[in-house]
């Protein structure tokens, strides 16, 4: 049997220093309702944005890193960043640790993914059939792709750009580090120096939060951060080492 | 270091199509491919080469119903250098993802001149039989997404 794909909406908003793309999957909901529930997801990354940027000196993270607001004077938003945090950092056995990082506490490596994951939560409460959003390379969904089954998401190739590593099929979340984008700032916790023991490390999971957590943690400990990871219910680790050899903890739905 | 300055890669895409590999059902296999296989063999983008674009053959024996649509991103710099992508689609199924225009900065480029880029045994390129809904990777810049083929993909989808 074949069936039509459903129409989608796809918006792409630039925001946290990158671009977080949208696939909206209507079902019964009308196009007014979609439109508005991005607009809703948008103003949430942005928010997010003025609250956790590390770029903006002005922002309230930026204070609280330079000592000028105590976590009482800090928008509500910073305190659950802050749980996820310290929840991701036990979970990561220290692999991830932002109050490790140089000038002081840097919820970077969790903040984008729980952002997306809470702009995404607005097409799911509008009655949507499907959603996915891609914040700069970590991405949830939910519900059903407009074209099969399950959502599938190429994993990038660490040295060329027009390739995929592979072809993962997730339900929930799969988040991916490494140093080709953006260079060494990927920090060793135990020593404050740029460290990386992968190539690209990818987490898949029910939390993107913490699935870019664990991530960054993979990137940064490899092997030994694998094993930890192995451990974790619920999650799964794909890990490219810098040699170019692969392997996992087991649970991924590689397609290809 | 010295900076060797760009290269012009290209024929890349077509090179690789012949590497679309099978991944082991979740299962640790720490088995390296890359380094011991001659260049030749896994079709090593040559530096200084042209860079003819590659388009038709994929995308014309492709099944599916649709029309065939391609994007391709502007070039700009970014971490590997700087490229644009094109992603084309036949219907919803991607059909050829290739790089018309590919220059490298180092250290990529002193890799491909030493031709030791390892090879991953699962490796996916020209996605000829895969759908996919996005890619997901190390996160990219504003700028970089301009080249990413999520971007292509989202232009496609819009």
């Amino acid at each position: 049997m074949t069936t039509r794909p459903a129409p989608v909406t796809t918006h792409a908003e630039p925001v946290m220093g990158t671009v977080f793309s949208f696939t909206a999957v209507p079902g019964s909901v009308p196009p007014a309702t979609v439109r508005a529930a991005l607009a809703t997801a948008c103003r949430i990354l942005h928010r997010c944005d003025t609250v956790f940027s590390t770029w903006d000196p002005a922002s309230p993270v930026s204070r609280f890193r330079r000592g000028e607001a105590p976590p009482g004077a800090m928008p509500p938003e910073f305190a659950e960043v802050v749980r996820e945090c310290q929840a991701a950092k036990a979970i990561s056995g220290g692999w991830f640790d932002p109050w490790a990082m140089p000038g002081g506490f840097d919820p970077t490596g969790l903040v984008k993914g729980w952002a997306a994951e809470r702009a995404l939560a607005e097409l799911r409460a509008a009655g949507l059939a499907g959603g996915l959003v891609n914040g700069g390379g970590d991405v949830a969904v939910f519900g059903s792709p407009p074209d099969g089954d399950r959502w599938r998401l190429g994993i990038q190739h660490p040295w060329r750009a027009d390739a995929l590593a592979c072809v993962v099929e997730v339900d929930a979340a799969v988040a991916t580090s490494g140093p080709y984008e953006r260079g060494a700032h990927l920090i060793d916790p135990a020593t404050g120096l740029p460290a990386c023991r992968a190539a690209s490390a990818t987490v898949t999971g029910p939390s993107l939060a913490l699935a870019d957590a664990l991530a960054t943690a993979l990137a940064v400990g490899g092997d030994e951060a694998l094993a930890v990871l192995a451990g974790v219910a619920g999650y799964a680790g794909y890990l490219i080492r810098p040699d170019g050899t692969e392997t996992d903890t087991g649970g991924i739905a590689f397609v290809h | 270091m010295k900076r060797a300055g760009w290269y012009v890669i290209a024929g890349a895409a077509a090179g690789f199509a012949g590497v679309v590999g099978l991944h082991g059902s979740g299962q640790a296999a720490p088995v390296a491919l890359g380094q011991q296989r001659p260049a030749a063999a896994r079709g090593a983008a040559s530096p200084a080469a042209p860079a003819p674009a590659r388009t038709a053959g994929p995308a014309a024996r492709a099944g599916g119903s649709g029309a065939v649509r391609r994007a391709t991103g502007a070039v700009e710099q970014y971490g590997y250098g700087e490229l644009s992508v094109t992603v084309t689609v036949h219907g919803s199924q991607i059909t050829d993802v290739s790089v018309p225009l590919l220059r490298t900065a180092e250290p990529y480029s002193q890799q491909l001149a030493q031709q030791v880029i390892p090879m991953l045994k699962s490796e996916v390129l020209a996605v000829h039989s895969a759908r996919i809904n996005g890619v997901s990777g190390a996160t990219y810049t504003s700028a970089a997404y301009a080249q990413s083929i999520q971007s292509a993909l989202d232009k496609l989808r819009a």
